[in-house]
């Protein structure tokens, strides 16, 4: 078998990581545009 | 494409230990992206019959002209919660289930990324749904005057002063928007981190692409959607004046945030669709996809263009010429990238060893149904012609053509493509066609004549109308029963397909090509236990 190996269960539980960091991020830009609505002023 | 299992899975860790559970722990703890999927598909199946049968009503009420079977505040009510079933109880759904079923096993992941978030993403719905509807109970027994009766728009002022339903829908779509961020911040990530070692993002299925654009669409638009029905609520109950007039407020600002997240929502709807046809179609004709760049670069334009369009839906309420001309002008250049997807579909066809199962049926009925709501689109995108036509049944039929012949006719496409994958059974063949052809012509019987009655001059959202309509809404209600029964066709062929039939194959379709069509059929009962490697 001359391909290249898919993820090793360590690299899979790096990756699990990596996706929980980046749903952190996107929450919060969602919440962060939620939010901004109530502090932008409309003259 | 090609895969070469290359690892010996290590099954003495975590995932394997947990005691698989049936009954109904099983569907209410679940992590699996596959029974998520089900679970979603299942419920967009329930509330796409409810959301029709409350249509039905309607359409029975518009039969004839006068008053027959309901008083016009119920009838309000009933369009209203039809729209919001429809979209957000149904079609969203409906493309989540697909999402969950098919992103791990189109791009070699083992599961969502973030399983648990999927389940609750997923269990956020009933309640959300119920919330929607169960106004209409109350009002049986007293409780309340019924449902939100001003349309899914929710228009303030009328909103504002609307009755507890207003209430129960500002929850439900504060639920409902939360389980489709946490859909999208899961499928982002799942996208994004457990693909395949090989996959690059140009070799990404074009589906998982599709999905990938709506996603961030989501996640950009439902918080300026949450934000404007919060305002509403607190107009409502707290003594602000966001959308009050007489407070210094401005109703127009409302229908600003309502469209800035209701005009990507149409794309939200159709970009899962616009991925998956092409798989269809390279299928059936037995040839590559064709253009597969130029619709990625197709998905993303239409995407950053989607949030740069919104006025156009209400031209009619005033608005300064300059900014008139770009709305009108950003709206029409939505159908240059637009087009290059419809030129890609037909290329793939073209001299291909086309055959007509049932899903390539689905998939040539939403190329040209859909295509007269993009056509009918341009028509309402001028500004002049807008002015005639806005709050007519010409709006009605343009966006039944793209919400109903390009989103539940697509998602029916998927659902015969897959559902072989899925049950490890084949569909009847000859119930498919039926449902197919039944779909086509009471479609365009329902809704063809609601071009000409909104050329005429009917106005939308009304239960009586003057006698020069009579024909047309009559044809237009036969159509609709025939439509919506013949969609019973489609949920006992389903139903017969999970519980037996023909074994399928793994690859099910002859010129099926993808990373899930080397699965089992049905896949394990976890996917990709050894993972695909793509050369």
């Amino acid at each position: 078998m001359d391909s290249p190996p898919g993820f090793t269960d360590e690299e899979l539980a790096r990756r699990r990581a990596m996706s929980r960091r980046l749903a952190w991020i996107l929450g919060a830009v969602a919440l962060a545009i939620y939010l901004v609505g109530f502090i932008y002023y409309r003259p | 494409m090609s895969t070469a299992p290359s690892l010996e899975h290590d099954t003495s860790h975590g995932h394997h230990a947990a005691p698989y559970q049936g009954g109904v722990m099983r569907w209410l703890t679940t992590t699996n992206h596959k029974d998520i999927g089900t679970m979603y598909l299942t419920f967009a199946l329930i509330m796409f019959f409810i959301g029709g049968a409350m249509i039905l009503a309607v359409r029975a009420e518009l039969f004839q002209p006068g008053l027959q079977l309901m008083q016009p505040e119920f009838f309000n009510q009933l369009i209203g919660v039809h729209a919001l079933v429809m979209i957000f109880a149904a079609l969203m759904p409906a493309a989540t289930g697909f999402a969950n079923w098919q992103i791990p096993l189109m791009i070699g992941a083992p599961d969502m990324a973030l399983p648990r978030i999927n389940n609750w993403g997923f269990w956020l719905l009933p309640p959300a749904a119920t919330l929607l509807t169960l106004p209409f109970i109350l009002a049986l027994f007293g409780v309340g005057d019924g449902a939100v009766a001003t349309g899914w728009t929710l228009y303030a002022p009328l909103s504002v002063q609307g009755g507890m339903g207003v209430d129960f829908a500002i929850f439900s779509i504060h639920i409902l928007g939360i389980s489709s961020i946490l859909g999208s911040i899961n499928i982002i990530v799942t996208i994004f981190n457990l693909r395949a070692p090989g996959m690059t993002m140009m070799k990404l299925p074009l589906f998982a692409w599709g999905w990938l654009i709506t996603a961030f669409l989501l996640i950009a638009t439902i918080p300026v959607l949450a934000g404007a029905v919060t305002m509403l609520l607190t107009d409502r109950h707290f003594g602000t004046h966001f959308f009050n007039a007489a407070g210094g407020g401005d109703p127009i600002l409302f229908q600003h945030l309502f469209w800035f997240f209701g005009h990507p929502e149409v794309y939200i709807l159709l970009l899962p669709i616009w991925g998956l046809i092409p798989h269809v179609l390279g299928t059936f004709s037995r040839k590559p996809i064709y253009g597969y760049k130029a619709q990625v670069y197709s998905f993303i334009a239409i995407g950053l263009l989607s949030v740069v369009v919104w006025a156009h839906h209400f031209f009619t309420a005033g608005m300064p010429v300059p900014a008139l001309l770009y709305f009108m002008y950003s709206t029409m250049f939505i159908s240059l990238p637009l087009a290059v997807l419809f030129f890609c579909w037909v290329a793939t066809m073209w001299r291909g060893a086309m055959s007509f199962e049932t899903p390539m049926l689905f998939a040539q009925g939403f190329i040209v149904l859909f295509g007269l709501a993009g056509l009918t689109g341009l028509v309402l995108a001028d500004v002049a012609a807008d002015a005639q036509y806005h709050h007519s049944y010409f709006v009605v039929a343009h966006f039944h053509y793209a919400l109903f012949a390009g989103g539940i006719m697509g998602v029916m496409t998927g659902v015969y493509y897959w559902l072989p994958k899925w049950t490890g059974h084949m569909f009847s063949e000859t119930l498919g066609k039926w449902h197919f052809w039944l779909t086509v012509i009471s479609f365009n019987l329902t809704f063809m004549p609601q071009f000409f009655l909104g050329l005429a001059g009917m106005p939308r959202r009304i239960p009586d109308y003057a006698l020069q309509f009579v024909e047309f809404n009559a044809i237009s209600t036969v159509g609709a029963f025939i439509l919506g029964f013949s969609q019973l066709i489609f949920a006992y062929n389903v139903y017969k397909c999970v519980k037996g039939g023909k074994k399928a194959t793994d690859k099910v379709w002859e010129g099926a090509d993808g990373l899930e069509w080397d699965l089992s059929s049905p896949p394990p009962h976890h996917s990709w236990e050894v993972q695909p490697v793509i050369k």
